[in-house]
């Protein structure tokens, strides 16, 4: 009798699970907290298709799922400095700009970005740096990045357990370029990491946020949109650009090259380039648009965030992210493996 | 019978080789393979992935990856032990007891580990009932460290030496116990001159049962090590995404393949318990 | 001594139970945060309303039922192949499958799946995760059905045969029966470990599989979170429940 029944269930399921997709489905896997609610159900409305939505916490996770080339998605949101090893390895479909008439909207800097000058590859969507998050009761407030390696704190400091950022911030301190190719000077810097690690807490992504709000971690090394979310969440928390300088990242809305569905993928690339659409993003998601002409959509109190958009006098500080040359990024992850070893 | 007998066998080794022997071999043939610039793999032949296996900097990672795993195995079998006799000295209420041991262990390892990081939090319950309690002032450091990934491990797989350390006790000979009562032996010394000597097999079927997933672990050491602790699994994790290092992840999966291969292969040498 | 070991136990039991239960309470806490602040099934209401959980919750189910069906049936006959005779290979192998760290059984898994691309254009989907679950449980399910086995007497069998039944006949009718409970316990344990396994599943899932753990991992990887201790709850209780039932139908 189980038997049987276990065997008709699986039947059913299988039926159902063929019965699925008839209508269009366009595979959409993005970074959470990354769209606004009604984004996606307004573009299946708008034009008869159905999304299929899911979310990654970091670059890896994403690369994880589709270096195979054969994993089903069609659009993915890697960092600009995924963008060359991704094509190298053949990951990516070049875009049709006939199908992207929205391209226009672009802020002028965007419009023809180092990594990517002629926006084949990628269509910027969102930018994000990376500072210091912290806890109001942290008293002389941070200001640099060096005030993470405070022995006062320690326990309560959390790093990116990213190795790209976490160098970035160690030749920042060290007054170097975060995109070096020198590999005395990532020594350096690894050094220091070396040094902080005992007072960390942890390496944490997304997860910090949660507990930056209820008081557990006091800094935080973080990216300014996760940053502004637990600002929303707690009026304790505040965000300062370091002063020794800091690195900035722009994610890139692209289409991978298995995808059977280009067509529909530029038309939600083209989709997300509205202005009211960006606008809606921003306002949901707390994050800092490529998209200028969404900016006279955005409420006053965003425009003028200085976490989300920062002075130019601070963005001077800046450095863009570059993809890592095949020996820097070697380089770099064996001495990340030799951090997390110490 | 033997045309029967073959019939039967080869939905079995058909899954078996597609699916577990034929992965293995390319896993094999790119362990012998150079990295692309950008990842993937080209087919020029080296050894070189199996010579930066040796360097010290990975043969420090897979010690404390063995420290650890040896750690977590040792306080499952301490903590194990106690309870596999308790169970089998419960009588009729042997069933319920070993269903109460084997419940958590149904449910999912992710729920389990998240259970800890949940009471392990300063804000969690451990440590507001601490400070509720005024015995400490300030939140203890509880997760993140080396310790909250031993727990992790020890609580995510005590059942696997409960359940043969119970086999084992249940088939022991009661003569023998019966024997030492009566010849004045008290409880304490014949639980540990007769019954833990004769209880080794259940202790190297439970060891192994334990030792080797701990050996692969990667999950815990993220989620409750914050990522501070890198174990192999780690490595050959951050091979396959990070580094797309593909042919040095293979090297390092198929290094510890073999030392468990040869854990196993001394098991089944010392008489271990035959599961198939 | 006695009293001691009961002592001990209790502690060790609590040791056991207590994080799920602590889990299970303040799931219906209304507060976000470990602060009782009253009861609510605010958290309920928000998982059960999360259509992208309710999906992955089906292809969890679907998975698990696919692939126990197919490592049951595998395994069942393959154990009692090997039990009639040892084959060195098939039981080496499946040894070997037994004690491979799981993130390395996934990896190879993935790397065989992209390598086949190339030539036969699977993608990576609900049937590679079925595939990849077949390979893990069948070990478990060969072994518990054998250690059923080892109980059988063989004599039974040789008697059906020597009243004329076939080979097939008396395994059919003589050896399966005997075997039933072995084999419901095989197929409970190939259902739980396929419903709970993340780290292969991670790995070769494509778009449309992916499953509860999944979604369990991105939640806890975001921080504690009252959503998630509803769903744990739920799956625990779900997974207790169906426990209980066979331990039922075992019984009856």
């Amino acid at each position: 009798m189980t038997r049987r029944s276990l065997f008709l269930m699986g039947v059913a399921g299988a039926t159902v699970g063929c019965s699925r997709g008839h209508t269009q489905r366009l595979n959409v896997f993005n970074w959470s907290s990354y769209v606004a609610p009604d984004t996606i159900p307004e573009f299946e409305k708008e034009f008869g298709v159905r999304v299929r939505y899911a979310v990654y916490e970091s670059n890896e996770e994403m690369m994880a799922r589709v270096m195979s080339g054969n994993s089903g998605w069609d659009v993915v949101f890697p960092t600009n400095y995924f963008i060359e090893p991704m094509r190298e390895t053949g990951l990516l479909a070049e875009l049709d700009h006939r199908r992207l008439p929205n391209l226009g909207q672009l802020d002028k800097p965007f419009q023809s970005p180092a990594w990517d000058p002629r926006l084949q590859w990628g269509v910027p969507y969102m930018w994000n740096a990376t500072g210091i998050a912290y806890n109001k009761k942290f008293d002389p407030a941070p200001v640099a990045w060096s005030d993470l390696w405070n022995p006062a704190l320690a326990g309560h400091i959390t790093m990116l357990d990213d190795p790209v950022d976490v160098f970035a911030a160690c030749l920042k301190k060290l007054g170097l370029r975060a995109n070096t190719r020198d590999s005395g000077e990532l020594r350096r810097a690894q050094r220091e990491a070396i040094a902080q690690k005992p007072l960390l807490r942890a390496y944490l992504n997304a997860e910090v946020r949660d507990q930056l709000v209820s008081g557990d971690v006091l800094a935080a090394q973080l990216w300014s949109t996760t940053a502004q979310q637990a600002i929303d969440a707690s009026p304790q928390i505040d965000f300062v650009y370091p002063r020794e300088g800091f690195a900035v990242y722009l994610d890139s809305a692209v289409i991978l090259r298995e995808s059977p569905r280009k067509e529909l993928a530029h038309e939600l690339l083209n989709y997300l380039l509205r202005p009211q659409v960006a606008a809606a993003i921003v306002v949901a998601a707390r994050t800092a648009t490529a998209n200028g002409g969404a900016r006279a959509f955005l409420p006053e109190n965003i425009r003028n965030n200085k976490t989300l958009y920062p002075s130019a006098e601070v963005m001077s500080r800046g450095e863009w992210a570059q993809a890592a040359t095949p020996e820097v990024q070697r380089l770099r992850d064996r001495l990340w493996t030799e951090v997390k070893s110490s | 019978m033997n045309r029967l007998r073959l019939l039967f066998l080869t939905p079995a080794g058909i899954v078996l080789g597609a699916l577990f022997l034929a992965p293995l071999a390319i896993m094999l043939a790119y362990s012998f393979l150079t990295r692309g610039a950008y990842g993937g793999v080209t087919a020029d032949f080296s050894f070189e992935n199996y010579q930066r296996v040796l360097d010290p900097l990975y043969a420090v990672i897979l010690l404390r990856t063995f420290v650890m795993a040896a750690t977590a195995t040792l306080g499952c079998l301490v903590l194990g032990f106690p309870l596999a006799l308790f169970i089998s000295q419960s009588g009729a209420r042997k069933n319920l007891y070993l269903q109460l041991v084997i419940l958590p262990f149904w449910t999912s390892f992710l729920v389990r580990t998240y259970a800890w990081m949940f009471l392990l939090r300063d804000t969690g319950l451990v440590n507001s009932a601490l400070l509720a309690a005024g015995l400490i002032h300030a939140p203890l450091p509880l997760l993140y460290n080396d310790g909250a990934v031993f727990l992790g491990l020890v609580y995510g797989y005590l059942p696997f030496v409960v359940l043969p350390l119970y086999a084992t006790l249940e088939r022991l000979d009661k003569s023998l116990l019966e024997a030492a009562a009566d010849l004045g032996a008290r409880p304490w010394i014949t639980t540990t001159r007769i019954v833990l000597p004769l209880c080794a097999p259940g202790f190297r079927a439970g060891a192994l049962l334990v030792f080797i997933p701990c050996l692969g672990a990667y999950l815990t050491p993220d989620l409750l090590g914050g990522s501070k602790t890198v174990l192999v699994g780690n490595v050959i994790q951050n091979q396959f995404t990070t580094a797309r290092d593909w042919p040095f992840g293979s090297a390092v999966s198929l290094l510890l393949m073999a030392i468990v291969m040869v854990l196993l292969m001394l098991l089944i040498r010392r008489g271990g318990e035959k599961l198939i | 001594m006695k009293r001691g070991l009961a002592l001990y136990a209790v502690a060790a039991y609590a040791f056991l139970h207590v994080p799920l239960l602590v889990l299970a309470v303040f799931s219906f806490n209304s507060s976000r945060f470990t602060v009782w602040e009253g009861w609510s099934l605010e958290w309920y209401r928000a998982a059960l309303h999360d259509g992208q959980l309710g999906e992955a919750a089906w292809n969890s189910i679907l998975i698990a039922v696919a692939s126990t069906l197919v490592s049951t049936i595998v395994g069942t006959l393959c154990a009692y192949g090997l039990w009639k005779r040892d084959s060195k290979w098939l039981s080496g192998s499946l040894y070997l499958s037994l004690v491979t760290p799981e993130i390395v059984m996934g990896i190879s898994l993935l790397v065989f799946f992209q390598w086949m691309f190339r030539f036969l254009h699977v993608q990576l989907g609900m049937h590679t995760v079925i595939l990849a679950h077949v390979a893990f449980s069948l070990s478990y399910v060969v072994i518990v059905v054998m250690a059923r086995l080892r109980t059988f007497d063989a004599s039974l069998e040789e008697a059906a045969m020597d009243l004329g039944a076939t080979e097939w006949q008396a395994f059919r009718r003589v050896t399966l029966p005997v075997l039933a409970p072995g084999i419901a316990a095989a197929a409970l344990l190939a259902f739980t470990t396929s419903f709970d396994d993340y780290v292969i599943t991670s790995l070769v899932a494509g778009v449309d599989s992916e499953t509860l753990p999944m979604v369990v991992y991105a939640m806890a990887r975001r921080g504690a979170n009252p959503v998630l201790n509803s769903i744990s709850t739920l799956i625990v209780a779900a997974l207790g429940a169906l426990i209980l039932f066979s331990e039922r139908l075992r019984e009856s």
